[in-house]
């Protein structure tokens, strides 16, 4: 196991590429063939992943008023 | 890849139709809608009004609008100009007063190729609230905020955020990659203000 990482910063790249859906298939492989064996990469990819869950589970998304919606169909009914 | 109020046909729906669009397409994102106007304004009244504009605005130019596209899309872009030629101006943004600090550290093309190390764990993200989540998020500069938001709150795709935003995909990824550097900076800065690592030595 790598306790460092030599190309951190285009693995950050990559990890979020992966996470996000947005990798292309040899990001993929690159990944699956190495991420194992590093350790920093492993870290990156945990806390990365934690964090895109936290801003989808976790942060309260605010709902429009109903009298927002109310106005917008009366405005469009003119 | 739909297009989004670009330069496609124009549609001839009839009145009747119009109407059916925009309750079938257009209504059912007025939560998504809400939650962006207010992530991006910070401010309920602004929310209200930039996402009553917004509709208003897409119902007049529904004809730009091809039926079974991708209309959230299509709407975000719209938000997301109204906000800036309606908005930006007036809203009340407290990272405003970090910005140029922020600028000068983060926007540069150097800066997103640096190697960005943070000590930050993932265990102590876990432990946070949501609440703790948005200060955070909130307290970053609107075009870094706008990206997360797109992302990873609302899924969109690199190729949608390039159109809703109008900028390269390569971008898109590099202001990403930014923003979550900042934000990882904020949520160690409201770690240790918290005492969420003290027990991580």
């Amino acid at each position: 196991m790598k306790e460092h990482c030599e190309h951190q910063a285009d693995c950050l790249k990559r990890i979020q590429s992966i996470l996000d859906g947005g990798a292309s298939e040899a990001e993929k492989d690159h990944f699956r063939q190495n991420m194992d064996a590093c350790k920093p990469c492993i870290d990156m990819y945990n806390l990365e992943k934690c964090i895109k869950e936290a801003l989808q589970g976790k942060v309260e998304k605010k709902c429009c008023p109903e009298k927002i919606a109310a106005a917008i169909r009366s405005g469009i009914a003119k | 890849m739909p297009e989004i109020m670009s330069d496609t046909q124009l549609q001839g729906y009839t009145d009747e139709q119009k109407y059916e669009v925009f309750n079938k397409e257009f209504m059912p994102h007025i939560d998504s809608m809400y939650n962006f106007a207010f992530r991006l304004t910070m401010d309920e009244d602004d929310a209200n009004d930039l996402v009553q504009d917004t509709y208003l605005k897409a119902f007049r130019f529904i004809s730009s609008f091809e039926q079974g596209t991708n209309a959230k899309a299509w709407l975000f872009r719209i938000l997301k100009n109204s906000f800036i030629n309606d908005y930006r101006k007036k809203s009340k943004e407290p990272a405003k007063v970090d910005y140029q600090d922020v600028e000068t550290t983060y926007n540069s093309d150097e800066a997103s190729e640096t190697e960005h190390t943070t000590d930050l764990r993932f265990e102590t993200v876990q432990d946070m609230i949501g609440d703790e989540v948005a200060s955070a998020l909130n307290s970053l500069p609107v075009d870094f905020r706008t990206v997360i938001i797109l992302c990873d709150i609302e899924g969109f795709t690199y190729e949608e955020m390039a159109k809703i935003l109008d900028i390269p995909i390569g971008t898109v990824r590099s202001r990403l990659h930014r923003a979550r550097n900042l934000l990882k900076d904020k949520l160690k800065e409201y770690a240790a203000s918290m005492g969420y690592n003290k027990n991580d030595d």
